[in-house]
């Protein structure tokens, strides 16, 4: 019962954290690049704002496109509920690592589909670079995350995880671990958009790949996509902290624990935070036939934590 | 130190060095390469170093010493000198592209390992876990050698393999006797330097030292 | 009289320093003859008291019947090959291609190279063998890239490349081989010197030695010439200036195949029969494909080249089969080999320079624009491709009766076959040469210093393949006895 309900607080909070780390992930950058920049809540008053504005449909668009922002919002409502964010209790006892790479599928295929609906030309553009990618970005991150599960005795369970981590003492400091984290951070990057696999920020057509498919949203559709992929990143970025680094989670439900929790995973969602922001504002975005490179590279580097279980 | 930290220490050196090593594949620039090199052979010094403390071998301190003076500063800084003496242009070229040869890379670490596996069960060092890694290493410079075109990105392929071959070296045996290990490291001296002679003689001979050039002899 | 070992390494080393110092070009080529003619003497009574069955042993030094042989080869061929360098080199000054800078360079680079050659023989240490062999391969980069012309860069590049390589690979095969001695010796210093490890091979790991001597045929056979790994040697050997080819041919080949004999009698004692699958499949190979190559070959010296891979590859198909009457033979062909091909290379030399050429197409009047050189060329090649009554015939049927001895008749007979395709591209290449009217002036090179090597050589190989002394042959026999485990 107990770990229900922490789950679903935890969901809650994640959920209502999203926008507002995604405005410090704005802030930051602004600050770095000796900007103003706007308040660290505006992401929220941009969502509030696009759910209250009336929708326009493109005409060539079926159901599929009204119904491709629910969908993804439910994805990314299911996988909050099987993160641990301050605690290890995670609510869907179904719920495994490898659930857990498919429902982010779900949420790309969905997405692109989304962006071909649209029938402009740019949603096709984004559409197709992005299976590109994520025919690299897919077996990475799958790789990682069981190189993960290797070094844990073999569970997929995501509430297993930290638990067996913080167990292992200093010995969890193996290669396996290094290498899978570091292949976790580049996907993470990848898998959200940012630079240098895509930059948020812009819409300029010859390089968009996230903002192309979203381009024929507009208000409650949009304002859920947005809030979706801010939940993405929010997701990705506490999985990082949780899993590959968990020191400091609460493994019990005592309060004292889980205000330790609260406080260290805080902490931890903002350095990854700043260092996305500094990644953005000392990286230029590659160009799109230099991603490969980029993937591939993360792609071996878990495949090698994968195999570094084995050797050593 | 704690056995199992100084382990932890050690997996943690050598799979930066096999890194390294893919970094090395993947890079395009001569400084870049330069710089894997080197810090390559830092975390071989930090190996030599954490197997003398914790296995009592007094003499791989000396040779870590060496592997730092020699490897570290002294190639590198040499190889530096010659590259911007050779006005080579900072690219290096690949006869194969980046995924591709970390693609061969991958494969190349499994063949090691399936290659040492049965020669780590005979062993008995606390190390002999770093053979494949070591292979691997080896392999993965003789992969470099053979698709890069530059002279001097050959030359660091071979120095790479030269560094692999040390790892094996201690994970095996603890290191050879000093004498020949010193030999070794003289040598290894000696090969650089001779290959920033004939680089400089190329690079004058062809005003170029792709070694792509370098076709002409043949029936 | 005993004469320590190190003076064998002290003199060539001397005569670096002194051509070093010397005040012009033919002091310098006076001193390297002189410092070779003085190794030669120097090594004979070593390797005399060797072949008479004392083992010289002591500090870091160790000297055999086996060593004995390579040591007089090198004695021998050095020399020979200083006093040809004389008239070579003059002629090259002549024209103007090589300044006096340049040949004190060249008998800097070839004493010591002489040098680094004879250390290998003389340690016992396998690891300090190592450092020697790779020593060799960087003296005689500087030789073999003497010419500074593109395709001589080109070739030592690929030959440093090629060899470091190679010799990189060897030392994997020899730490897998110290790693499972220091474990038996439980961390005897020695665990490298040869003489300890022969004497432990017996109790080594069988796995780890497998391993090893994979390694090492595959590192050393890339310094020896051994097919597929051979890409470096026509190339180095038809660059490099004429007597360092003779050297390279006939001493620095037998260096990788001496590290080779050594690691292979360990692997003997530990895993009986898993190194001659090796050797006989990497002598078969090389002489396959050096026979075809030397049927196709236009450049003098590469075919030579050619050739003497393909006589590495003989000699590895001798020591491989294993029997007595076998490595005898092999211990044979790689004497009859190292006094031939010298003779081929000096003659090619002279042709070279004659008429400004290296292909053998271009060449035509041999007989008439310079006579003694025709000879020594056509005795040559009658030499090297193994006709009677010359010392290689021997060498050959004796390594093909060991093979038949042995029960090998497929080995035998597709030697056999590879030895006539030699036959013919040997004979298609070189005699039409001889015929026809030289095209233009030919300006025969001349000097007692390039002929007497000449004639010497020719005497030898003959001498040998006549009438085999019998302190070589009771010398031989006892290393191949000692070889196979016979005794």
């Amino acid at each position: 019962m107990i770990d229900l309900v922490l789950s679903v607080i935890q969901a809650i909070m994640m959920i209502a954290l999203a926008p507002l780390f995604a405005g410090i992930l704005n802030k930051a950058k602004a600050r770095m690049q000796h900007r103003a920049g706007s308040s660290i809540f505006q992401p929220y008053r941009d969502v509030a704002k696009l759910m209250r504005k009336s929708e326009n449909i493109s005409e060539s668009s079926s159901w599929l496109f009204r119904f491709i922002p629910y969908v993804c919002f439910g994805s990314m409502l299911l996988l909050s509920l099987m993160t641990p964010f301050f605690s290890a209790y995670v609510a869907a006892p179904y719920g495994d690592l490898i659930s857990m790479v498919y429902i982010f599928t779900l949420y790309r295929f969905m997405m692109v589909l989304g962006g071909l609906e649209g029938g402009s030309v740019f949603g096709g553009m984004g559409g197709s670079r992005e299976m590109m990618m994520s025919v690299l970005i897919e077996p990475s991150l799958l790789l990682s995350l069981m190189a993960l599960a290797g070094l844990t005795g073999g569970s997929t369970m995501i509430g297993d995880i930290p638990r067996e981590l913080i167990g292992m003492g200093a010995i969890v400091l193996t290669p396996a671990l290094v290498l899978a984290a570091s292949s976790f951070f580049i996907t993470l990057l990848a898998e959200n958009s940012r630079v240098p696999f895509d930059n948020p920020a812009t819409h300029l057509e010859l390089t968009m790949v996230h903002e192309g498919m979203l381009i024929e949203y507009s208000g409650r559709g949009l304002g859920l996509m947005d809030l979706s992929s801010m939940m993405r990143l929010m997701i990705f970025s506490s999985m990082f902290c949780t899993m590959f680094f968990p020191w400091g989670i609460a493994l019990t439900a005592s309060p004292s624990a889980v205000l330790i929790g609260l406080a260290s995973i805080l902490i931890k969602v903002l350095l990854v935070t700043l260092a996305i922001a500094l990644i953005e504002s000392y990286l230029a975005k590659y160009r799109l036939f230099r991603l490969p490179n980029l993937l591939t590279a993360s792609f071996a580097l878990s495949l090698l934590a994968m195999i570094s279980l084995y050797i050593l | 130190m704690d056995a199992a930290i100084s382990g932890n220490l050690i997996d943690l050196c050598v799979v930066a060095m096999l890194l390294l090593s893919m970094l090395a594949m993947t890079t395009t620039r001569i400084a870049q390469l330069l710089n894997a090199f080197a810090v390559q052979s830092l975390f071989l010094t930090f190996l030599a170093l954490v197997v003398a403390d914790s296995t009592g071998h007094t003499e791989l301190f000396i040779l870590g010493g060496i592997t730092f003076a020699v490897k570290v500063i002294g190639i590198p800084w040499a190889m530096r000198r010659i590259s911007v003496r050779l006005h080579a242009g900072r690219e290096v070229d690949s006869t194969m592209g980046i995924p591709g040869s970390l693609l061969i890379c991958t494969i190349l670490i499994i063949v090691a390992y399936l290659v040492t596996e049965p020669l780590m069960a005979t062993l008995e060092t606390i190390t002999r876990n770093c053979l494949a890694m070591s292979m691997s290493v080896i392999l993965i410079g003789l992969f470099m050698m053979v698709t890069r075109r530059k002279a001097m990105a050959e030359a660091v392929g071979l120095l790479m393999m030269e560094n692999g071959l040390f790892l094996g070296v201690i994970s095996i045996s603890y290191g050879m006797p000093l004498v020949v290990e010193i030999g070794i490291f003289f040598d290894v001296l000696m090969v650089s330097a001779i290959i920033g002679i004939f680089a400089l003689r190329i690079s004058k001979a062809f005003d170029s030292i792709d070694t792509s050039v370098l076709r002409r002899l043949k029936e | 009289m005993t004469i320590p070992v190190e003076g064998i390494l002290l003199i060539p080393v001397a005569a670096a320093l002194l051509s070093a110092v010397s005040p012009n070009s033919r002091t310098a080529s006076a001193v390297s003859i002189m410092g070779s003619a003085a190794v030669l003497a120097v090594s004979i009574p070593i390797c005399m008291a060797a072949f008479g069955g004392t083992v010289t042993e002591y500090g870091l030094w160790y000297v055999d019947g086996l060593s004995s042989v390579f040591i007089l080869i090198i004695g021998v061929v050095g020399l020979m090959s200083s006093m040809y360098s004389y008239g070579y080199l003059s002629h090259d000054e002549e024209h103007g291609e090589i300044g006096s800078k340049d040949i004190r360079q060249y008998h800097i680079m070839f004493n010591m190279f002489i040098a680094a050659m004879l250390s290998i023989f003389v340690v016992s240490s396998v690891g300090i063998m190592w450092i020697a062999i790779e020593i060799t391969t960087l003296v005689s980069a500087f030789l073999v890239g003497f010419y500074r012309r593109n395709s001589a860069l080109e070739a030592t590049w690929k030959y440093l490349m090629i060899c470091s390589v190679g010799i990189t690979l060897g030392l994997v095969g020899i730490t897998l081989m110290y790693a499972s001695a220091s474990h038996i010796l439980g961390g005897d210093p020695g665990a490298l010197d040869w003489p300890v490890l022969f004497g432990a091979a017996a109790d080594l790991d069988p796995m780890l030695i497998k391993m090893a001597f994979i390694f090492i045929i595959i590192g050393f056979g890339t310094k020896m010439g051994l097919v597929p790994m051979h890409t470096w040697l026509p190339d180095a050997h038809s660059q490099s200036p004429t007597p360092v080819s003779a050297l390279l041919s006939a001493a620095l080949l037998n260096c990788a195949l001496y590290a080779i004999l050594r690691f292979q009698m360990i692997a003997d004692v530990t895993v009986p029969g898993f190194a001659s699958v090796l050797m006989i499949g990497f002598g078969m190979l090389s002489l396959a494909v050096a026979g075809a190559f030397i049927l196709i070959s236009k450049d003098i010296k590469r075919m030579l080249a050619y050739s003497s891979i393909e006589h590495m590859g003989i000699i590895a198909i001798g020591f491989g089969i294993g029997s007595p009457l076998a490595v005898f033979g092999a211990l044979f062909h790689i004497i009859a080999h190292s006094v031939t091909k010298p003779l081929l290379f000096f003659s090619a030399g002279n042709v070279i320079q004659g008429y400004g050429t290296r292909d053998m197409g271009d060449v035509r009047g041999l007989r008439k624009s310079m006579p003694a050189t025709a000879f020594m060329l056509g005795a040559g090649t009658l030499a090297i491709v193994g006709l009677p009554p010359f010392s290689v015939f021997v060498g050959e049927i004796t390594v093909l009766a060991g093979a038949v001895d042995a029960g090998m008749y497929p080995v035998a007979v597709l030697t056999a076959a590879f030895l006539v395709l030699v036959f013919a591209g040997f004979t298609r290449n070189i005699f039409p040469m001889m015929k026809g009217e030289p095209e233009g002036e030919v300006k025969a090179p001349r000097g007692v210093l390039r002929m007497l090597p000449m004639a010497t050589l020719l005497l030898i190989t003959l001498f040998l393949g006549l009438f085999m002394p019998e302190i070589m042959s009771d010398a031989l026999w006892s290393i191949a006895d000692w070889f196979t485990g016979a005794t």
